[in-house]
C-alpha cells in the first residue's frame, strides 16, 4: 500500500531521517525511509540527498525535509502512519510543482 | 465413448444360419489416423481397470515431521557467530547487493536475509531478546566469526542504502556508535601488551630500589676510605662522615 504512493521528489533538496532503532515506535519512520529510497520515486529528483541518522539516545523518531524554496518539514514520526507521512509530503511537493508551473507560465506570458 | 453405428456405414450381411445380428462398421478410417478416433468400446473398459493406482504411504504425509531443509536458521547464525550486525536494507540494484556481498565476503563477512516473523519467535527465547525492537521494516543480518568491525563499518559508508542499526559482539548489544567506538580500539594484541607492561613497570623497579640504600652506603664508604688515603699521604686525619640510609 505505502508503495504504490507517488511522490514527486522534484521540489525537495534533502531528507534527513532521524530515529532511535532500540525504541518501539519507529517502524512507521523506517518503513517511510524504505519508501523513500525506493527507486521510482528516487528517480524523480537524483540531486535529492536522503540520510538516515541513527541514534541511540531514546529521542523521538523525526523526518525532515528541506525543499529547494526555503521551506521546511518536519513530520514526527512516533504516532503517524507511514501512509500519511508519504501523502502529506506528497501533497506539498504537488503544491509547489503546480505552483513552479504556474510561475514559469507567467514568466514565458 | 462407444464407436455409433452409423447409417452411412457399410452393413455385412451375415450368412443364412446365423442369428441376425448387424456387423456395422465405420467409413475406412485405419487404425493409426491423424484425427482424434474414439477407442473401440471394449478397449475402453480395458484402459479403465488397467488405470495405475499410486501407492498410498505407510505414515501419512500430515503425520511425519516437517522437513526443514537446508535453509539457513537464524538459531545457527546466532550461535555460530561472534559479530552480528543487524542493518536496515533500503531497495538496491542487484548488482549493488552482490558487490556488496563480494567486498564483505573479502573479510569473510556473511550476508543474510531473513524474514521478521522467523526471527521474532527464535529471538524471544534466547538471549537476544534486547535485540527484538530492531527486527521491524526490512533488515540485513552482516554475521561473521571475527569481529571486525572497522572493515565492515568502511564498506558500509560506501553503501548509502544499508543502515547500520546496531550489532551484538561477544554477547554485548552495542549500537551504531558503541559499533564505531569499538572499530576506533586498538587490537587485542595491543591492549594485552599495554597492560602487560603498564603492570610489570612497578615490579621492574623493586630490585633497584632494594638496591638503592646498600649502593649509596658502599660509595660513602669508598668516598671516606678515598680521602683518608689521600690525607695519609699529606693532611690530618678528618672526622669519618656518619653512614646515611643503612637501616
Amino acid at each position: 500500500m505505502a508503495s504504490k504512493i507517488q511522490v514527486v521528489l522534484r521540489p525537495v533538496k534533502s531528507i534527513v531521517v532521524r530515529f532511535c532503532p532500540f525504541e518501539s515506535n519507529v517502524e512507521s519512520t523506517r518503513n517511510f525511509l524504505a519508501c523513500i529510497n525506493h527507486k521510482r520515486i528516487q528517480a524523480t529528483n537524483k540531486n535529492c540527498e536522503v540520510t538516515a541518522d541513527v541514534r541511540h539516545d531514546g529521542s523521538e523518531p523525526v523526518v525532515d525535509v528541506m525543499f529547494v524554496d526555503g521551506d521546511r518539514l518536519i513530520m514526527k514520526g512516533a504516532n503517524l502512519t507511514t501512509v500519511e507521512m508519504l501523502t502529506a509530503l506528497g501533497t506539498r511537493c504537488n503544491a509547489k510543482e503546480i505552483k513552479e508551473e504556474q510561475k514559469s507560465k507567467k514568466k514565458s506570458l | 465413448m462407444a464407436a455409433m453405428p452409423s447409417a452411412a456405414g457399410l452393413t455385412r450381411a451375415l450368412p443364412a444360419g446365423c442369428p441376425p445380428a448387424l456387423q456395422l462398421v465405420r467409413r475406412g478410417s485405419k487404425a493409426v489416423t491423424r484425427h482424434w478416433k474414439a477407442m473401440h468400446f471394449q478397449r475402453q473398459k480395458l484402459m479403465a481397470v488397467t488405470e495405475y493406482v499410486a501407492p498410498r504411504p505407510a505414515v501419512p504425509p500430515r503425520c511425519r515431521p516437517p522437513d526443514t531443509g537446508p535453509r539457513p536458521l537464524p538459531r545457527e547464525a546466532f550461535r555460530d557467530n561472534r559479530m552480528i550486525a543487524v542493518c536496515q536494507y533500503n531497495a538496491m540494484a542487484g548488482d549493488d547487493v552482490v558487490l556488496l556481498r563480494h567486498y564483505l565476503r573479502r573479510h569473510n563477512i556473511e550476508v543474510k536475509f531473513f524474514l521478521n516473523e522467523i526471527v521474532r519467535p527464535v529471538l524471544a527465547q534466547s538471549k537476544y531478546r534486547n535485540l527484538l525492537p530492531l527486527f521491524v521494516a526490512r533488515n540485513l543480518l552482516l554475521v561473521s566469526r571475527e569481529a571486525k568491525a572497522k572493515e565492515m563499518l568502511r564498506v558500509l559508508k560506501g553503501v548509502p542504502q544499508v543502515n547500520l542499526l546496531g550489532a551484538c559482539i561477544d554477547d554485548t548489544i552495542l549500537s551504531r556508535q558503541g559499533v564505531e567506538n569499538f572499530a576506533k580500539l586498538p587490537s587485542l594484541e595491543v591492549v594485552q601488551g599495554q597492560a602487560v607492561g603498564a603492570l610489570s613497570l612497578l615490579p621492574s623497579q623493586t630490585s633497584s630500589l632494594l638496591q638503592c640504600s646498600s649502593a649509596h652506603l658502599t660509595a660513602l664508604l669508598d668516598q671516606h676510605i678515598r680521602r683518608l688515603q689521600e690525607g695519609e699521604g699529606g693532611a690530618p686525619v678528618q672526622p669519618s662522615p656518619e653512614p646515611t640510609g643503612a637501616h
